[in-house]
């Protein structure tokens, strides 16, 4: 019998009982339908971190407090980057443009009635260059400001448009954890950036900050989140961690393990890349274990499809079906419901991952390949799993299933 | 072997052995039958005399355990599963007593089955499908489903469904069994009207109303042959435990 005949009889066969063939393949859909999902949200999740990370710019370098090692064992990252340091590195490592220090801390701000509670960045003036964020009105702080420790403030443009009501912010007095501060500029938009949104934050003189508002003014160093340092060249990234590291170790005597550690854009790509793939084949897991799942139903129905059909196969039997015949039949229509399911299934994970799109801040990736890849995957699942009952009913002894009842 | 070309069916001390050991059962022993081209033939006998294992073994369901057995004057005995399945597809057509048509075909596709396992070009198949439905009188029923037809009906599409690849055996299995004693009469007329025709007929049936209108009935006891060629008016002679 020839492969055409053999698939429209399957199909005739499939079609006859359209309930039963449509709950056979939900399994089949399901499993192939998050399995695109969810690989295209590890894509797209990917993606936008990268895209963060790389927006940091190819020749700045971040210097966090606490090893690799106390980094990865515990959130509680012990405090051993002090401003001094921040200066240091400024002032001796020759390859270093601008400096800029952070300690970020959170509060609440108000003027007359509003109130919002959002990120405080106590830096330098470095931190415009390093970072490189531009002032949209306004000015940022200069080094003056530092050195008075004078209370001013330049807001994140999401921020100042929640507390200003329209009205020019420039000059107007806020007041954070009840000090009074005074506007003097507004960055620029640049949406969020390895967790921080910047645009909802307020940024004033690190002095300022632990001179008034924190109280952590002592002879033995301001503490801080971490340090962004911008490199003049980028071809001395090498030379200037290498310095800033020997730098730092001497300061902090240190003789064993470091209690710091420098980033640069591409150990955080890196790291991050890890993290995501990993994310992304867990997802890819637990969605193909569904496909399984959906397969393995597949076995189970057409297991008792032959049982219910034992007549009808001892009948082609005996009008001359041979058992490739049968053994044929069965699997095809084991295939048709997988790859039937597996292509309904993409369909329906593609536009799970558009809509996943158009209410996350990430796009995730929809891949033609795949897709194809998902569709093969599931009619080998179909042909996998088929060949069990497929291989039961060839066997079946004709006499015994015409007689069965 | 030089063996008479008109022979059908021939059975050479054909035994056929279930289990083994103390579970040993004899379904047929020692059973020679010779049936020729053209005949009608009946099988009689009680249930457990091997009447049905014998059917198997004619129809190519079931290989002999020893002996031979010599279809169209081929050696079936040494074939494989396919090779089997080839012959049951041209060799044979069989009736049975459910009538075993698939539910989701119509009438005329019920019919074409057979044709399709032996490769034959769609339109010919729906040709030779619809002149076989008009040989049972059922010209004007190729659409329907069999839920849609009488009992009577159903066995005559069984029936087209036999001819339909031309073979030179018909086999049927207790083909009135399901039916009621009008409808009987109707499938016994085709089947007299197609072995008019020259088609040979092996029938198994356990009514001697439907047996006395064969030529020749062949009565199974206990696995063996006890008459091999009683006619149809000695019937009411023999005991018929029914």
């Amino acid at each position: 019998m020839d492969f055409f005949e053999s698939l429209k009889m399957a199909a005739k066969t499939l079609t006859a009982n359209r309930l039963r063939s449509g709950l056979t393949m939900l399994g089949i859909v399901i499993g192939n339908a998050s399995v695109i999902m969810m690989v295209g949200v590890g894509e797209g999740a990917q993606e936008y971190v990268s895209e963060q990370i790389e927006g940091l710019g190819p020749n700045v370098l971040f210097v966090v407090p606490g090893s690799q090692e106390t980094q990865r064992a515990t959130f509680n990252v012990p405090k051993t980057l002090v401003l001094e340091d921040a200066e240091a590195i400024a002032e001796q490592v020759a390859s270093v443009d601008e400096v800029a220090p952070e300690f970020n801390d959170r509060g609440l701000i108000t003027r007359g009635n509003r109130t919002s509670n959002a990120t405080i960045v106590g830096t330098t003036p470095g931190f415009t260059a390093v970072r490189n964020f531009t002032v949209q009105q306004g000015r940022f702080f200069g080094d003056l400001d530092m050195r008075r420790s004078n209370p001013v403030v330049v807001l994140g443009p999401d921020l100042a448009e929640r507390l200003m009501d329209n009205r020019d912010p420039i000059g107007q007095q806020i007041r954070i954890k009840n000090v009074s501060f005074q506007v003097i500029g507004v960055l620029d938009e640049k949406g969020s950036n390895l967790g921080l949104n910047y645009d909802d934050a307020i940024i004033i003189p690190i002095s300022t900050m632990s001179n008034r508002l924190v109280g952590r003014t002592s002879p033995y160093g301001i503490e801080l989140t971490y340090i962004s340092v911008s490199v003049a060249d980028e071809e001395q990234m090498d030379a200037a961690q290498f310095q800033i590291a020997n730098l730092l170790r001497l300061r902090h005597k240190i003789v064993g393990e470091d209690d710091f550690t420098i980033n640069s854009q591409q150990d955080l790509l890196e790291v991050t890349g890890t993290i995501t793939n990993a994310l992304t084949i867990m997802l890819a897991a637990i969605a193909g274990i569904s496909l399984l799942v959906g397969g393995i139903g597949i076995m189970n129905i057409m297991l008792v499809s032959v049982r219910e059909r034992t007549q009808e196969i001892g009948l082609r039997k005996a009008i001359g079906a041979s058992q490739q015949d049968i053994l044929m039949q069965f699997m095809i229509e084991a295939v048709i419901l997988s790859a039937a399911g597996g292509l309904i299934g993409t369909g329906l994970g593609i536009s799970g991952a558009l809509l996943i799109g158009v209410v996350s801040p990430f796009q995730p990736g929809v891949s033609v390949a795949a897709a194809a890849v998902a569709v093969v995957v599931s009619g080998g699942i179909g042909l996998f799993f088929g060949v069990v009952p497929a291989r039961q009913a060839a066997k079946l002894d004709p006499i015994v299933a015409l007689r069965s009842a | 072997m030089g063996s008479n070309p008109a022979t059908i069916i021939r059975l050479e001390q054909v035994s056929k052995i279930y289990g083994s050991g103390n579970t040993e059962v004899r379904a047929l022993f020692d059973v020679s039958l010779v049936v020729t081209a053209g005949e009608y033939c009946a099988i009689m006998g009680p249930s457990g005399s091997g009447k049905s294992t014998a059917m198997n073994i004619i129809g190519c369901l079931d290989r002999p355990t020893s002996g031979a057995y010599y279809l169209d004057n081929v050696d079936v005995a040494g074939l494989n599963d396919s090779e089997l399945a080839h012959i049951r597809n041209r060799k044979i057509g069989f009736v049975f007593q459910q009538f075993h048509l698939l539910p989701q075909l119509s009438a005329i596709e019920n019919v074409m089955l057979p044709m399709i396992y032996a490769g034959v070009s769609i339109q010919e198949r729906q040709e030779r499908a619809a002149d076989a439905l008009k040989r049972v009188g059922l010209g004007n029923r190729l659409n329907n489903r069999p839920n849609q037809l009488s009992g009577g009906q159903q066995q005559r599409v069984a029936i087209a469904r036999a001819i339909v690849n031309q073979p030179v055996l018909l086999l049927a299995d207790e083909p009135t069994g399901a039916l009621d004693s009008h409808t009987t009469q109707e499938v016994m007329a085709i089947f007299a009207e197609l072995n008019a025709s020259g088609m040979t007929v092996v029938m198994v049936t356990h009514e001697a109303d439907v047996a006395r209108l064969s030529q020749r009935i062949v009565w199974f006891r206990d696995g063996e042959v006890l008459h091999n060629n009683l006619s149809p008016d000695a019937l009411s002679e023999v005991t018929v435990p029914s």
